[in-house]
């Protein structure tokens, strides 16, 4: 399930992958650009960077940058380390696994689909990378300007 | 029936042990016959590679028998094969069978595909080495060494592990090989790795009547977990693994899962089997970075839980651990020298220690694993293929370059539509194909590919 935390780490990271190979931005900007509470966004950030999908350096000209290339990271790894099993709901996940008091898991057929349902989840984040969602043009603003025009 | 005139494509399997044999089963499988298969193998029994050419008794296998079928989806194949050899086994598919049985099993099935096949010409097999691959016109020329050549549209190769250049040690030798003669047999023996090849080694010689101290060295240590009773994995979906982390990430994700697993009752080996259908993509997923850091730091750990030995073999060495007729040495090797009576002294220093101890011995015998890089092997075909520019290995030098698919990458790093590879030549790619559970799976998926 997609939390407010895992889409401010996306926010964040496509923030990163817009810049300079290389380059560091502070948070304090990553926070200002993309409207994100700052104290959250430092919390984020350190559990990307143990994860190691970011790099940081402390100091006056620190801050944190991509530790791979935007194409070598997929959206549903850092999904998972955000907000953890990519799954619908609670009792479709094994290790984050939490029994429903009223139905029984063998018959209900409600969990037997959204187990279809995580795993479809599973192969198109799996499959995209940041630089596949840096890249992406909003259609709906791109329709909209036409429009307008 | 009518036959067709259309030229049927030519598909080559270099190297006839394991991996090639249960490659040349799931391509006799396709009804198709567009195609014919040639497997060149030096040995005149196929099916006997490196793991299934022992004849000992307690050389077994690791792994039990109804997961050993050459065919992922139909896992009682060799059951059923094992069981009408041995009416009076029972419960033939959860024990651990002799490896040479195992040979045996896949050089029967080998030569019944090709009495099978015999009218319709699928398969045929070539009793010789390839000695070199090159590009011929729109496909490949395959020589062999009795002084013919082939063409193919496709080869692949399936070679298995580079064995040469295995021990930056000059004075190493291989069980087995030709400079493998006998020693004293009240001598000591020593053995680089502690791994299952070591066990191996240590039940060799122990059958050979060598009553002498065998020390086995690695970097840690450590010995081969047993197997339990009973299989018992946790169910884990791909959705629950956080891949793509760091090493240090997941290691912390891992420890806490068998913590868990524990504290519900469960064992470690549960985790262990649970996570193993994800291996591969782990693997895949995996930078750079931690790729590395697993060869150098976690291998050792993985090795020793992930590759089990059948708990009567455990049992065994550690009564021969007791009785101190074989000793686990934590220790680097830092230099030999070979004695003028023919004995070696090699200069240990142990784990966590500053001091160089020296060890003398009769023989030391090369367990160690993985080459360091396998580029620079002598052996052929891979030699030229390496020299021609057709090949290339993998960022961490333990294997071939290859795509998910299998193809060969060459040195400008474009992937082959006529070179393939299987088996432990791909594990830079996938990491664990050197057993047949995983073998027989990739096998699958090749049969589709070169057959397009």
């Amino acid at each position: 399930m997609l939390t407010r935390k895992g889409k401010y780490g996306l926010k964040a990271l496509v923030h990163l992958a817009h810049l300079p190979p290389g380059t560091l931005a502070f948070v304090s900007d990553i926070a200002v650009s993309n409207n994100i509470p700052k104290k959250f966004l430092d919390a984020i950030l350190g559990e990307l960077r143990n994860a190691g999908f970011v790099q940081s350096r402390k100091g006056k000209v620190g801050g944190y940058r991509l530790a791979r290339p935007a194409t070598e990271i997929k959206i549903g790894h850092v999904i998972r380390v955000l907000d953890g099993p990519l799954a619908p709901f609670p009792c479709a996940s094994r290790t984050q696994y939490q029994r429903c008091d009223d139905c029984d898991e063998a018959t209900c057929q409600v969990r037997h689909m959204m187990l279809e349902v995580r795993t479809a989840i599973a192969a198109v984040l799996d499959s995209r990378s940041l630089a596949d969602m840096r890249d992406a043009t909003n259609d709906d603003v791109l329709l909209e300007l036409k429009q307008q025009a | 029936m009518v036959v067709s005139d259309r030229p049927r494509k030519s598909i080559v399997i270099v190297g006839g042990g394991a991996t090639g044999v249960i490659l040349a089963a799931h391509l006799m499988r396709r009804r198709d016959d567009g195609f014919r298969v040639t497997l060149i193998e030096k040995r005149e029994e196929v099916g006997r590679g490196l793991a299934y050419s022992t004849t000992l008794p307690s050389h077994r296998l690791n792994v039990i028998a109804e997961r050993m079928s050459a065919y992922a989806d139909d896992p009682l194949h060799f059951s059923r094969w094992f069981t009408a050899e041995h009416p009076d086994a029972i419960g033939a598919s959860q024990f651990f069978a002799e490896r040479s049985e195992y040979g045996r099993y896949l050089s029967e099935l080998f030569a019944e595909l090709l009495s099978f096949e015999a009218s319709s010409g699928r398969l045929r097999r070539i009793e010789a080495q390839c000695t070199r691959i090159q590009p011929a016109g729109s496909g490949l020329d395959v020589q062999v060494s009795d002084g013919t050549s082939l063409a193919a549209h496709a080869v692949v190769l399936a070679t298995g592990h580079v064995l040469d250049g295995l021990s930056e040690l000059d004075v190493a030798t291989r069980l087995d090989s030709a400079e493998d003669t006998p020693v004293d047999s009240r001598s000591r023996i020593v053995v680089l790795g502690t791994g299952l090849s070591m066990i191996d080694a240590w039940l060799s010689l122990r059958h050979r009547g060598h009553v002498g101290e065998i020390v086995a060295v690695s970097r840690r240590g450590l010995l081969p977990h047993p197997h339990a009773r009973q299989r018992n994995p946790i169910r884990l979906d791909v959705a629950d693994i956080p891949l793509g982390t760091e090493l240090s990430y997941f290691v912390r994700w891992f420890a806490e899962l068998i913590e868990e697993t524990e504290r519900a009752g469960g064992d470690w080996r549960d985790v262990i089997d649970g996570i193993r259908p994800f291996n591969q993509q782990i693997w895949r997923d995996w930078p750079a970075t931690a790729k590395r850091r697993f060869l150098e730091h976690t291998k050792a750990w993985w090795d020793i839980h992930r590759h089990r030995i059948p708990s009567g073999i455990y049992a065994e060495a550690e009564k021969a651990l007791a009785a101190g007729d074989l000793k686990l040495l934590a220790a680097k090797v830092v230099g030999c020298r070979k004695l003028d009576d023919g004995s070696i002294e090699l200069s240990l220093r142990r784990r966590g220690a500053a001091a160089v101890d020296v060890l003398s011995c009769s023989r030391v015998y090369d367990c160690s694993g993985f080459v360091k890089d396998v580029s620079r092997t002598s052996t052929e075909p891979l030699h030229s293929l390496f020299q021609q520019g057709l090949a290339r290995t993998d960022p961490l030098r333990i294997s071939l370059d290859v795509t998910p698919d299998c193809a060969v990458v060459d040195a400008a790093g474009r992937p082959s539509t006529k070179l393939f590879a299987a088996g432990p030549l791909t594990r830079g790619t996938f990491f664990e194909v050197d057993s047949v559970p995983d073998i027989r799976l990739q096998a699958a998926r090749l049969a589709e590919i070169v057959t397009r």
